[in-house]
This record gives structure tokens, C-alpha cells and sequence, in this order.
């Protein structure tokens, strides 16, 4: 029975227009999309039930893609051309790549763009174009269980990305052709689901490990306020890491090394410790035996006394991320009300004793932590597409690294130190140190560290058209601007003349905007060629699985069911259809051809069907089958 | 609405007296107020231009809350309200006994690798010097009350010697939990 609505006066009794929203956890490994429906937050499942989506994209010959678990049963036969982890390889350079590439298995092309691209059978692919891929899958299942009508999405990323990751990810999310509602935290998404869950008011530490990034932050949840103190972690370190740390020790324990091994051996070996590591969960010592290539194998044992020391070292890594954090909050570890365990790798056991230990508390796992992110962006998202009025909920969030320029000697000069909470706009003035001199360039760079070269490169400034003055007179005031995703914006002008400053920015890593324009184009010319990619693909499969089990029946009894006239009617059909299989570009001739092959071999497969059944009921009465259903 | 809070001083941005005592928990509050009110997140669904005066806006709050958090930066602001500028370079007096403690104490940083627990002393030093700053902040505030603006903008000038030294204890305790960890 619905519920009679009683408007208040002076509004309307019009029920407040729903708009559809999604929150997107873009994993590492897996990702998520998720929604509120009639004030329900839940994540959405695909047509076959998984609420996962494994975060891989397969790269076929004829340019098109699968993406998920079809996508991950690729991944050892044909690496190459399989992308996992794409999430490592956002908004970074080339210079980047090669510091993790033993662990990668793909090939980068060298080209005039600031952004590496993976050489794969449908051609040159960025980590942009990788994820946009997987974006595109989940805003298809949103659009599928919602209705067409979303107004946009927010997209979680680690605290700890830099501008250039974030940008990349909105770039993706662009080509994606995602209305991006706002970039939220991955561990202010998760204090989102747990604090709104639980209603507790006070400071909560969120640890955050996922396949391939660790965060922690220190949040201070105030009636509906969730305010940022404090972020920190590493971009780089993850469960996976936990996966080399077994698949180094065992190839230790096999006397080989890493080298010896070709890419396809290096996923499988990968793919078998991260399978002892989930197994570790629930069992003391678990059994490995596995191909190395060459026909080597081994065979052994890892028990959790071993695993722990393997990963040990890395969780160590974690906590002390963990000190700086309460630092930079300028709180203790006794005013931590709750710790919060965000990611698939908190489901180790020795993560949770250790962190548990740190914290002295015992940390919360009651939400699943593969969906908590994913459920917390949902919830943010619902509350932006304007379906709670009224709602009190707001996240302050902090710049997770600190932005400078350089200076004289390659040395870093910090503008806007980290963990200051965003929006945040600063101010910079800078003179002329030649007479006349009209233009001046700029190198925006984040990070910690006092030299230029250890710190990220994010865009090189040029300012032009000021009025040329002597030496010293000009006051230009360059304005930095972070907003409330995180990402920076610069402006300039000359203060004594008033004239704008023309700044042109050249991102070092990132796509510039001409780029993401083209890639957009070509994705919206190709996006029909994809999808009839995609149905002719489909078709030549199913055309494989007729003349398959055709092939198989007459086999079988094709012979001794049927006579020479209706099999060559049988065999002629069958040949048109491999014909129209291998050689037809239309889908529908694909269908008739196949349709014709069923027709030809109808009365064959009911006489088929009619045998099978005398030979199940022979030797049995009649009376026997009454009785079933 | 906005445009008011740009020709207010920080402290009348959170309606609180100009002063060194300063009730975080009430800025805090007025902090979260203001945030609710005026947040970019809060026109989600505004035109361009009122999204832009959003984050400026915010920017502004942050820059104010930043701004009389922590002791330092409120004692520069509040000479700054008085005109008086804390980084004119232009004297370079300063108090030799104060100056020489510095220098020993940098000393103590530096060496501070060769101690048997490190880490320890250094949370000693940390605590030392913010007793020193707390001093510091009274003496302040009975100057700045008096009108003495010189001696107080000299004690804000010591207290910035003891906040970088902070920061160094701090940074060298960073560095040595990475070199153990």
C-alpha cells in the first residue's frame, strides 16, 4: 500500500523529480558501480548476477574490446594485449612506466605525447583509453537498470593521486561520455557509508588497501560535516604487491629467476600466488604446484608463518603512512574513535592484526570492503543530483600533496602545502629581471621534496603579453586555484597595468585538451563501427557454435539417422554458413545462413531428440514416468 | 551574501573577537556552517559562473580557517590588521642570547642520528618547543593589548625561529621512521 502524501503549505504535492546518479569505484582490480534507488544504496549487478567488474580490458584484432571477467580469462594467453592494473599506469610518464616495467608485460610506443601508449592488436591504447573502456561498461549497466536518464556520476580515486592522476581520470570518464558530478576520495567515500550507517560523531582513521594504492585518512565526522584532517599513502603499493612478494619467493625456492621467465609463465605464476594468498585466509599452509615454462615446475608449501614475513615489511610501509597522518592531523592514536577497513586486501588477516595492533583498537570490516567505496560515491552522488534537499551531508576535503613552483637552482618553492583543506586559491607575485621583458614561464610541480627533479612534474606555464617595463617593475600575480576535486587551475596578471596574462599550460604528463578533443571525436565516429564490431563478432560466434554442434551430431549419427539426399541437404547448408562466417562483414546474412542451416537440419535434430528419449525410457515401464514432473 | 563575507576581516569571517585566544571549537563550528552554506558542492546543479563564485568563496573560508588555526599564522595575521609587516627585512636585530639557543638547538637536530633512541629525544625536543611557543603566545597577546606593536612583532619573530624548528624535529623524525620502517 503506497503512503498518502501530506504536503506541507505552500509546496507542492508534486513528488520531487528523481534524478538517477551513479557512484563508480574505478579499482585497480575490480570495479563497481552503485546507486540509490526509493533510499536504498546497493551496487549494481550485470545481466548474469556479479556485482564485480574485474577492471580488464581485452584488445582483439577486428578493434574491439571485452572488458571483466571475459577479459581476465585472457590475461595469461595473451598478455599482450590484455591490460590489467590499468589504474598504476594513470597519469604517469613514460620515465614512470620503466621504473614499474619488469612488472609489466606490454609494450609502450614512444610518441610526441606527454602520455605513454600500450602497443596492443587494435592499435595504440592510453591508460586514459583503457579506463574509459571499463567507465563505458559500468555507465551502460547503470543506464541499463536506471533508465537513460543519469545526470552524471561521481568517481572516486585514492586520496593520495596527484593532479596528474585525477585529471587523467576525468579525462577518462570523459571519453567515457560520463558527467562527472565530482572526484571523491576513496577513503571520504568509505567514512561516507560507515558514518552514515553508524551516525557516531568524532574522529575516525580510514585505512584504505586496494590491489594497487594504500591510503589513510583522518576524518572528523561532525552532524553530516565529513572534514578531511589529514591523507597520506603510496600511489604504488598494494595487494599486488603481496602477489610479487610470493611469486619472487617462489621462484627463489625454484632456483630460477624472474628474467627466465616469458610474460605469459610471469602472469600465471602471479595469478597462482595471489590464489595462495587468498587461500592463506582460511587455511594455515596451502600446497603450490605450478608450471614455470620449459617444463619446469614446482612444487611446495607456503604457510602463514612465511606469508607473513613476505608481507610484513610492506604492511610496515603502511603504518608508517599512518604515523604521518595523525602528525599532520595533530591528533593522537587514543582520540581515533574508529578505524575503518577499506579495500580486498584488508581481508588479510595479518593486515587487520597489525593495523588493529597500531590503532589498539580492533578495526571495522562489518561493510564489504570491495563495495564501500563504491556505496559512499552512490550516496555523494545521489546527494549532488540534487535528491536530498535539505540533507545535511557535506565532505571537506584536503590536497593530498603539496603544489610548488620552481625556482632558481631546480629547487621546489611550496605555494600550497598538503592536507590544506580545498577549494584553495594563492596568490604568488613574480617580477621581471630583464628590461622589457614581456612573457615568463612557470613549472608547476607536487610533491614533498625540496628538489624539482624528485618531485612530480605537472605543467610548464607560459605567461605572455605583458606590457614591457624595465627590470623589476612589472608585478605579476599568478593565482593558483585548487577546487573541490583536487585539480589546479592557474591564472596571471600584471598588476601595474591590469593586463591578463595569456597563460598557456602544458601538461607533463596529462592529455592536452586538443588530444582529448580528437580521441573524443574518433571514439563518436567509431562508437556504430564499435558496436557493429561488436554484433558481427557476436554472430560469427554463435555461427561457430551451430556448425560446431552440427558437426558433432553427424558424427555421431549422422550415418545411421539420416540418408544421403537430406545429409548433402544438411552438409550444403552447413558450408554456406562457414562461408557466410569467414567472408560476410553483415551480421544478417550471418543470421540467414544460420537460420537456413536450422530449417535444413530440423527433422533431423526432432528425430535425434526422439531417440535420445527411447533410449533413456528403454528397459523401463511407463508406470515409472507417471509420476515424475 | 558571499560578497560580505569578502570585505570582513578572518576573525569577523567567524564572528570571534580579534584576539590570540581563539575557541577552535567555535571556529569549527562557524567553519562547518559556512561550508554548508556556501561549498561548490551545494550548487551541483548552478550555472557556471555561480559554481566559480562557489570556490572562490570557499576558498576564501579555507584560507581564513587555515589562517587562525594555528597560532603562527594568527599572530602574523594580526599584526598584518595592524599594518605592521612581519617580513620586512629591513632590521636584523635580534636577541643574541636567543639567537645563539638557536643555533645549539639546530645542533641538536643534526646530531641527533648518534642518540640511542632518537625518536625519543626528538618527541622531547617536539614538546620543549611547545612549551617555548605557548610562552611566547602570552607574551604576545600582553603586548599586542599595550600597543607595543615592536615587541610583539619581535616575539612573533622568535616564535617563527621555534615553528621551523619544530618543523625540523618533525621532518628529521619522518626521516628516520622511514630509514627504520
Amino acid at each position: 500500500m503506497a503512503l498518502l502524501q501530506i504536503a506541507e503549505p505552500g509546496q507542492s504535492t508534486k513528488p520531487h523529480e528523481h534524478r538517477f546518479a551513479v557512484g563508480i569505484d574505478l579499482g585497480t582490480t575490480n570495479s563497481l558501480v552503485a546507486t540509490v534507488r526509493s533510499g536504498v544504496t546497493e551496487t549494481l549487478p550485470d545481466s548474469r548476477g556479479e556485482h564485480l567488474l574485474p577492471s580488464i580490458v581485452h584488445y582483439l584484432e577486428d578493434q574491439t574490446n571485452v572488458v571483466g571477467f571475459e577479459a581476465r580469462s585472457k590475461a595469461v594467453s595473451d598478455p599482450h594485449n590484455t591490460i590489467v592494473s590499468v589504474k598504476r599506469l594513470m597519469g604517469r610518464g613514460i620515465e614512470d612506466l620503466k621504473s614499474l616495467g619488469e612488472q609489466l608485460p606490454y609494450e609502450f610506443t614512444a610518441t610526441d605525447s606527454a602520455v605513454p601508449r600500450i602497443k596492443t592488436v587494435a592499435g595504440d591504447k592510453s591508460a586514459i583509453e583503457v579506463s574509459a573502456e571499463i567507465l563505458k561498461v559500468l555507465k551502460a549497466r547503470g543506464e541499463a537498470t536506471l533508465g537513460d536518464d543519469l545526470v552524471g556520476a561521481v568517481i572516486t580515486v585514492p586520496a593520495y593521486f596527484d593532479d596528474a592522476q585525477r585529471q587523467a581520470t576525468k579525462d577518462a570518464a570523459k571519453l567515457a561520455g560520463l558527467n562527472v558530478l565530482r572526484l571523491l576520495n576513496e577513503p571520504t567515500a568509505a567514512a561516507v557509508a560507515y558514518g552514515l550507517d553508524s551516525g557516531q560523531e568524532g574522529i575516525v582513521a580510514v585505512y584504505d588497501l586496494g590491489g594497487g594504492t594504500f591510503d589513510i585518512s583522518i576524518l572528523r565526522l561532525k552532524q553530516g560535516v565529513f572534514e578531511v584532517l589529514s591523507t597520506g599513502g603510496d600511489s604504488a603499493l598494494g595487494g599486488d604487491d603481496f602477489d610479487h612478494a610470493i611469486a619472487e619467493w617462489i621462484v627463489a625456492e625454484a632456483g630460477i629467476s624472474q628474467n627466465e621467465l616469458n610474460a605469459s609463465a610471469s602472469r600465471h605464476l602471479l595469478q597462482e600466488a595471489c590464489k595462495a594468498k587468498e587461500a592463506l585466509s582460511n587455511n594455515k599452509q596451502v600446497e603450490i604446484n605450478i608450471e614455470l615454462g620449459n617444463n619446469k615446475t614446482w612444487n611446495g608449501s607456503i604457510d602463514r608463518n612465511k606469508f607473513n614475513d613476505l608481507i610484513d615489511p610492506l604492511i610496515k610501509k603502511t603504518l608508517m603512512s599512518c604515523r604521518r597522518a595523525l602528525r599532520d592531523a595533530g591528533v593522537e592514536r587514543d582520540d581515533i574513535l574508529d578505524v575503518v577497513m577499506v579495500g580486498g586486501s584488508t581481508r588479510s588477516y595479518r593486515v587487520r592484526d597489525l593495523v588493529g595492533e597500531f590503532f589498539q583498537q580492533t578495526p571495522l570490516v562489518s561493510i564489504d570492503p570491495d563495495k564501500v567505496v563504491a556505496l559512499g560515491a552512490a550516496t555523494q552522488a545521489n546527494a549532488l543530483a540534487g535528491n536530498d534537499p535539505g540533507g545535511d551531508m557535506l565532505l571537506l576535503d584536503v590536497l593530498p600533496l603539496s603544489l610548488g613552483i620552481e625556482t632558481m637552482g631546480g629547487l621546489a618553492e611550496k605555494i600550497i602545502q598538503r592536507n590544506t583543506p580545498i577549494p584553495v586559491s594563492r596568490a604568488q607575485d613574480f617580477t621581471t629581471y630583464k628590461d622589457g621583458q614581456t612573457a615568463m614561464a612557470l613549472h608547476v610541480v607536487q610533491g614533498e621534496r625540496e628538489l624539482v627533479s624528485d618531485c612530480r612534474s605537472l605543467a610548464k606555464f607560459e605567461l605572455r603579453g605583458f606590457p614591457p617595463q624595465v627590470a623589476g617593475a612589472a608585478r605579476i600575480r599568478v593565482t593558483f586555484q585548487v577546487d573541490a576535486d583536487g585539480l589546479l587551475s592557474v591564472s596571471a596578471k600584471e598588476e601595474t597595468s591590469g593586463v591578463e596574462a595569456h597563460v598557456e599550460i602544458k601538461p607533463s604528463y596529462g592529455l592536452s585538451d586538443t588530444e582529448i578533443e580528437t580521441m573524443l571525436r574518433d571514439s563518436m565516429t567509431h562508437a556504430s563501427d564499435d558496436k557493429d564490431a561488436r554484433s558481427l563478432r557476436e554472430q560469427q560466434v554463435e555461427a561457430d557454435r551451430v556448425i560446431e554442434a552440427i558437426d558433432a551430431a553427424i558424427a555421431d549419427d549422422g550415418d545411421s539417422m539420416l540418408d544421403a539426399d537430406e545429409k548433402a541437404i544438411i552438409m550444403q547448408a552447413r558450408e554456406k554458413l562457414l562461408e557466410a562466417r569467414n567472408q560476410s562483414e553483415d551480421t544478417q546474412v550471418i543470421k540467414e545462413a544460420m537460420e537456413n542451416l536450422e530449417r535444413a537440419s530440423a527433422n533431423y535434430v526432432a528425430r535425434r531428440m526422439n531417440a535420445s528419449v527411447q533410449k533413456t525410457m528403454a528397459g523401463h515401464k511407463v508406470e515409472e514416468f507417471k509420476e515424475t514432473e | 551574501m558571499a560578497n560580505q563575507l569578502f570585505s570582513k576581516n578572518y576573525f569577523e569571517i567567524f564572528d570571534i573577537p580579534v584576539s590570540i585566544e581563539v575557541d577552535l571549537n567555535k571556529v569549527s563550528e562557524s567553519y562547518h556552517d559556512l561550508q554548508k552554506e556556501f561549498h561548490p558542492d551545494r550548487f551541483s546543479n548552478s550555472d557556471e559562473s555561480e559554481r566559480r563564485a562557489a570556490v572562490q568563496t570557499t576558498s576564501l573560508i579555507n584560507q581564513a580557517f587555515q589562517t587562525l588555526k594555528e597560532p603562527i599564522s594568527r599572530v602574523q595575521y594580526m599584526l598584518k590588521l595592524k599594518g605592521v609587516d612581519i617580513d620586512s627585512e629591513s632590521d636584523t636585530t635580534m636577541d643574541t642570547e636567543f639567537l645563539m639557543q638557536q643555533m645549539e638547538f639546530r645542533e641538536a637536530i643534526a646530531e641527533v642520528r648518534s642518540k640511542d633512541d632518537p625518536l625519543e629525544v626528538l618527541d622531547q625536543m617536539a614538546s620543549d618547543l611547545k612549551k617555548q611557543i605557548n610562552q611566547l603566545m602570552n607574551d604576545f597577546s600582553k603586548s599586542y593589548e599595550a600597543s607595543e606593536l615592536d615587541v610583539a612583532r619581535e616575539i612573533v619573530r622568535k616564535m617563527q625561529f621555534l615553528i621551523k624548528a619544530q618543523k625540523e624535529v618533525n621532518e628529521t623524525s619522518e626521516q628516520l621512521e622511514d630509514e627504520l620502517f
